[in-house]
């Protein structure tokens, strides 16, 4: 099986839709802002309902939002 | 730092500050080999588990004043899958020590050495639930 890692925009995301925090996104979506921050830093994979609801608080795409990179 | 990561940081330590005593305590004193009942045996067990219980209240009561409302609600997803993985591990280590302590014990041991070995088991497998709890928080899952 290849390894690989789940790399996200959600900074960007945030930066660019006003400097949105990362407490707003939480409650946006029904997660902690410790959950956000963890999510962005690549130390926690969301589920996929919860980045769907991410994406669509941002009006994107999920393959926008998120991307899978293979190891290597 | 996450609500539920301060708890897991104040259950380690009220883990070590207890039972850390009391284990020194009974295995370096003749105190496993006296009969039944062995009552300051049970004294000791008691005090190190009161004085655990009581860590553990007190901590919370402050971690809950402390801590902002918002930070302290329910769980989300992240919470449950890092308790998840650290009560999946330790179950495993749990039953790992009470098979060792319950098959090999016996044959090598009596009475209240089996007891705290199986004391020493519990102990070790919550020790492992708030270090796997605390590492899920700090390291990530993956």
């Amino acid at each position: 099986m290849t390894r690989g890692r789940i790399v996200n925009q959600i900074r960007t995301l945030r930066f660019l839709a006003g400097e949105m925090s990362q407490a707003e996104l939480g409650q946006a979506i029904g997660v902690t802002r410790q959950t956000i921050a963890a999510i962005e830093a690549g130390k926690y994979s969301p589920s996929l309902e919860a980045a769907f609801r991410i994406a669509q608080v941002f009006g994107k795409p999920l393959d926008e939002v998120f991307r899978w990179e293979p190891e290597g | 730092m996450p609500y539920r990561e301060k708890i897991a940081w104040m259950s380690l330590a009220g883990l070590v500050v207890c039972y850390v005593p009391y284990f020194a305590l009974t295995y370096r004193s003749p105190l496993l080999d006296r009969p039944l009942p062995n009552l300051e045996l049970m004294a000791l067990f008691a005090a190190a588990a009161g004085g655990n219980a009581l860590w553990v209240l007190v901590g919370r009561l402050i971690l809950r004043t402390t801590t902002p409302p918002e930070e302290r609600g329910p769980g989300d997803e992240r919470d449950r899958a890092v308790d998840r993985r650290a009560v999946a591990i330790a179950y495993n280590v749990l039953i790992g020590c009470a098979l060792w302590f319950g098959g090999v014990l016996p044959f090598l041991a009596t009475g209240w050495h089996i007891v705290n070995a199986m004391v020493a088991a519990v102990v070790v497998a919550e020790f492992v639930r708030y270090a796997l709890t605390v590492r899920g928080y700090r390291r990530g899952l993956a």
